[in-house]
């Protein structure tokens, strides 16, 4: 693989390494068809991120010849790799250009950094090849769904001190809050509790499925923010209840970044807990081009639905709306009128899932009309 | 000024007196060489020389010109003795370092030659300290034999390209490759670290090159432990020379400037690792 980053890409794909640093002590460089994705995933498989830079991010984004369908996937060490984007400041001002080589035979990636002055620095990292780890997320099957400017959340989570290892992110129809949280043991005299509540209004995308209380560790989460910050990208939260992983998002025409979270089986529990599930962190196989594996082409088009910008309504099997009886089934707990519904009764369609997908998509964009939001 | 008057009358005791009406132009420059605790200054009509040597393979020197003394006397050809380097710097400092302006340290130094020690009269708002070390019998600083006349490469850059390379070479390499050519890569630093090499090539028509004068390739490598001090010479300086001669030896000058815009020189000769094939 040979690529070619300008100017201000090269700034963006030092700040993703950084955000990336934080996850894990390897970083994955995965040359893809659609684009180059790092990824990296921390030693208990508890957090997961991959930023993925489109073709577009690039001067120039050429695969080789060897790697046709089975691309070479090479791990780093971060701290080979952290090292020569550490000062984002200095590489504002003095690099012009960076070019990326990957070299199958000698197992090396060559880094340059053409910069001002005519200066040239050139680095040869080993990297050992390696199956690219993707984490498994079905964002489109969350029942949750927030959708904020990175300001927002990053306001959010600067009131927490920098050594907070977890928070809980509670949702209900009526708000969205976070607080600290406290293994169980720990003199409750001693810790300051710090909570903080939003509106739904102050979310350019609230969805409530069930309510619920996620417990997930912020540190981590902390690259994401600030990369999202400095790109003024809103960010997308994707989750249910707890013990469930949490997906944050954040995407624009050239670059998806995204950070997938276990959480704490029961947030309440004051007792040590194991996050319920790892997440899923399967093998990527060369024929998949999505890090969010669809089940079936139509239901890729509904985690799409899901980002305002180019909506897609997905018809329900009968054509007709929701059945007023599946709806409260799933969201018995909401009382504000834009997510209700009059509905004729219909009779249930194939699958459950079937159904709660399409009563999903159909919910979503009747809270859009319903409430006259305009989405970003 | 305080100082000059209360020691009119032992002038005549001294063989060397200067004074500074800034001290920190003279803890500056000293700071630059400071990676051993024992330093040999020698003395001259022309100015001060003060030498670092770290086991025989690396010798720093501080040039400081008679002129920039705000009064400088000698009585002899040559005066030389050795102190220790970090008590000195303590000393100038002794007021605290404060860099607010138009506060400074004065200085007044002063030595009565063989046996004596060296005294330090400094003053700041009206109070004086007087500070005497102990000196030493100077060391023999090694001549590294390094002559204009066996130079083989030569370059001039501006200290501001090289600090970032510096600041950022890679630690975990034990040596610096330092390759210069007529032709391409015409001035290269190399490392050789664990997780990979690392190359920084300045090109002979960069703009941060002011002068490039290479005869033949030479690709020397130099222990990194060795060169490590020369950045704070880097740091503190606004042009470096840099130098090769047939046997591979190292010459770094650095062109310093000083509080009051005045020029003063540091250089650092270093003995190469081990001889590379030239190519």
């Amino acid at each position: 693989m040979n690529c070619v980053l300008e100017g201000n890409a090269v700034k963006a794909f030092g700040k993703a390494i950084h955000s990336l640093s934080r996850i894990g002590d390897e970083l994955c460089l995965d040359p893809m068809s659609k684009g180059l994705a790092l990824r990296s995933v921390n030693s208990a498989h508890s957090a997961y991120a991959c930023f993925l830079f489109s073709p577009m991010f690039f001067q120039k984004y050429n695969l080789g010849p060897e790697q046709g369908s089975e691309t070479v996937q090479c791990k780093l060490l971060m701290k080979s790799i952290l090292p020569l984007f550490r000062c984002l400041a200095t590489i504002e001002r003095s690099v012009e250009r960076c070019q990326i080589q990957i070299n199958t035979p000698n197992d090396r990636v060559k880094i340059q950094f053409f910069c001002r002055h005519g200066i040239t620095k050139t680095h040869d990292l080993c990297f050992e090849e390696s199956e690219a780890l993707q984490a498994v997320f079905a964002s489109h099957l969350c029942p949750n769904v927030l959708k904020a400017p990175a300001r927002v959340l990053g306001e959010m989570v600067k009131h927490f001190p920098v050594s907070q290892e977890e928070i809980t992110l509670s949702i209900t129809p009526l708000r969205v809050s976070l607080r600290n949280y406290f293994e169980g043991g720990n003199d409750h005299m001693k810790i300051m509790y710090t909570e903080m509540s939003l509106h739904p209004d102050e979310f350019d995308y609230f969805q409530i499925g069930v309510e619920s209380d996620i417990t997930f560790c912020l540190k981590e989460l902390r690259g994401l923010l600030s990369f999202a910050e400095s790109h003024c990208l809103p960010v997308s939260v994707h989750f249910g209840a707890a013990g469930k992983p949490v997906c944050f998002s954040v995407e624009d025409m050239i670059l998806e970044a995204t950070v997938v979270l276990s959480t704490l089986i029961d947030s309440e529990s004051r007792g040590p807990s194991q996050p319920a599930e790892t997440l899923t962190v399967a093998p990527r196989t060369p024929t998949r081009c999505a890090d969010v594996v669809p089940e079936s082409p139509g239901e890729a088009d509904c985690r799409k639905a899901a980002v305002p910008a180019g909506m897609e309504l997905v018809a329900s099997s009968q054509g007709s709306p929701i059945a007023d009886s599946a709806l409260l089934l799933l969201l018995h707990h909401l009382s504000e009128p834009h997510y209700q519904e009059r509905a004729n009764s219909t009779p249930a369609s194939s699958s459950f899932i079937d159904l709660y997908t399409q009563t999903y998509i159909q919910t979503r964009f009747k809270g859009f009309e319903a409430s006259g939001r305009k989405s970003s | 000024m305080p100082l000059s008057t209360q020691s009119q009358g032992d002038a005549e005791q001294y063989v060397l007196v200067a004074c500074l009406d800034n001290a920190r132009n003279l803890s500056n420059i000293l700071k630059a060489i400071t990676f051993k605790d024992h330093a040999i200054f020698s003395a001259t009509p022309n100015g001060l020389k003060v030498t670092v040597e770290d086991s025989k393979c690396l010798q720093a020197n501080a040039f400081i010109q008679s002129e920039i003394f705000q009064e400088y006397t000698i009585k002899e050809d040559s005066v030389g003795f050795q102190v220790n380097l970090t008590v000195l710097l303590d000393c100038l400092n002794i007021f605290g370092g404060s860099t607010a302006p138009g506060v400074s340290t004065a200085l007044r130094m002063c030595y009565k030659g063989y046996g004596y020690p060296l005294t330090l009269f400094l003053e700041e708002g009206g109070v004086v300290t007087v500070c005497k070390i102990n000196t030493q019998e100077p060391e023999e600083p090694v001549d590294f034999e390094f002559c204009s006349t066996n130079v083989t490469n030569k370059v001039i850059l501006q200290s501001e390209s090289l600090k970032e390379a510096f600041s950022e070479l890679d630690m975990t390499s034990e040596v610096l490759q330092i390759t210069m050519s007529p032709s391409q890569p015409y001035f290269r630093l190399s490392t050789f670290g664990n997780s990979g090499n690392a190359h920084y090539d300045y090109p002979k028509d960069s703009d941060m090159m002011e002068l490039f004068k290479c005869t033949k390739t030479q690709t020397n490598r130099y222990k990194m432990s060795l060169l490590k001090p020369s950045t704070k010479a880097l740091a503190l300086s606004c042009k470096v020379s840099v130098r090769t001669d047939s046997r591979g030896f190292l010459s770094l000058q650095y062109l310093v400037r000083n509080d009051d815009g005045q020029i003063c020189f540091v250089e650092y000769y270093c003995c190469p690792d081990e001889e590379v094939a030239e190519d």
